[in-house]
C-alpha cells in the first residue's frame, strides 16, 4: 500500500469546488487538514455517504453534511421532494460525483462502488477512518460539510 | 421523442426528467425511469424509447453493459451517457458499445439541453 499525497488531495478539492459551483453558481470556502492529527472540529454531520474503492486503490471517500445544507441544495436544484430519503440520495450523489470526477486524475483503475448513505452521529467519522485520512472542510453560505479521503494505492502485482 | 432515464439516484432521475420534459422541450415524452441496468432493459424492451440517458455506476447491471444490450436490441437508439466517471477510458468504452454522447456530472440544465440537442438534431 502507498499513501496518497497532498497533491492528490487537490484533485478532490477541485472536484468538490466544481460540484458546488456547477450546482449553485457560487464559490465555496475550503480548508484541508489531517482528520485525526490536526485540530479539526467534528467532520461528521447528520447524513454521511461513502464510496468504497477497489482495483488499484483501497479505502473510502466520504461526504458528510447537515440536513439543512442538503435541503437547501435540493431547493437550488429545483427538487420538490425534500424527504429524508431524498436527502440521503443527494449525499450519495455528491459522494459519487466527487469520486467519479477524481478518476480523471487517478485513472480507470480506481474502481468506485455505488454509494452507501446513512444518518450519522457526531464524531462517527473519527471512529472509522485510518490515522492519515485527509479532511476537506467545505463552507457554502453558512453551512458546513466535509469530504474525508481515506484511500491508498494498492500494491502493484 | 420517447425518453427513458436510467440512473440509480432518484434525485438525478427527477432532475433529468424535469429538464428534458420541460414545456420548452415540447417533443419529449417520458416513458419511464430505471434504477439499474436490469430494470432499464425491461423498460427498453416494453416501450422502445428513442432516447436513453444512461448512468454508468449502478447496482445489478452497469451502464456500459446496459448500453451494449440496448444497442443489440435497437441499434438506432440514441444513448446519452450521463456519468461522474471523468476518465477518458470510460467514455471511450461507452462510445464503443454504441452510446452516441457523453455528459459529465455535475451538469447544469443548459449542459444537458445542449447535449440532448446535439444528439437529436438531424
Amino acid at each position: 500500500m502507498s499513501a496518497i499525497n497532498e497533491k492528490d488531495i487537490l484533485i478532490f478539492v477541485e472536484a468538490v469546488s466544481n460540484f458546488f459551483f456547477q450546482i449553485t453558481q457560487e464559490k465555496v470556502e475550503i480548508k484541508t487538514a489531517y482528520l485525526l492529527e490536526d485540530d479539526v472540529p467534528s467532520a461528521t454531520f447528520d447524513l454521511t455517504s461513502y464510496i468504497t474503492l477497489s482495483g488499484g486503490f483501497t479505502g473510502r471517500i466520504y461526504f458528510s453534511a447537515p440536513h439543512s445544507m442538503l435541503t437547501h441544495l435540493l431547493l437550488v436544484m429545483g427538487e420538490q421532494n425534500r424527504s429524508d430519503e431524498r436527502l440521503l440520495d443527494a449525499a450519495g450523489e455528491i459522494a459519487n460525483t466527487i469520486s467519479g470526477n477524481a478518476r480523471k486524475h487517478f485513472g480507470e483503475t480506481m474502481e468506485i462502488s455505488v454509494p452507501t448513505s446513512q444518518t450519522t452521529k457526531s464524531n462517527w467519522l473519527k471512529t472509522v477512518v485510518s490515522p492519515r485520512s485527509y479532511v476537506i472542510l467545505v463552507k457554502w453560505k453558512h453551512y458546513r460539510a466535509s469530504v474525508v479521503v481515506d484511500i491508498q494505492r494498492a500494491e502493484q502485482k | 421523442m420517447k425518453l427513458l432515464i436510467v440512473d440509480d439516484s432518484a434525485l438525478i432521475r427527477s432532475r433529468i426528467a424535469r429538464i428534458l420534459c420541460d414545456k420548452r422541450m415540447n417533443d419529449v415524452q417520458l416513458l419511464g425511469m430505471a434504477r439499474n441496468g436490469k430494470e432499464a432493459i425491461t423498460l427498453f424492451t416494453e416501450h422502445e424509447p428513442e432516447l436513453v440517458t444512461m448512468d454508468i455506476t449502478m447496482p445489478e447491471m452497469d451502464g456500459v453493459e446496459c448500453t451494449e444490450k440496448m444497442i443489440e436490441i435497437n441499434p438506432d437508439c440514441n444513448i446519452l451517457v450521463v456519468s461522474a466517471l471523468s476518465d477518458k477510458a470510460t467514455a471511450l468504452k461507452a462510445l464503443k458499445k454504441g452510446a452516441r454522447g457523453f455528459l459529465y456530472k455535475p451538469f447544469s440544465d443548459e449542459d444537458l439541453i445542449t447535449a440532448f440537442l446535439e444528439l437529436t438534431s438531424p
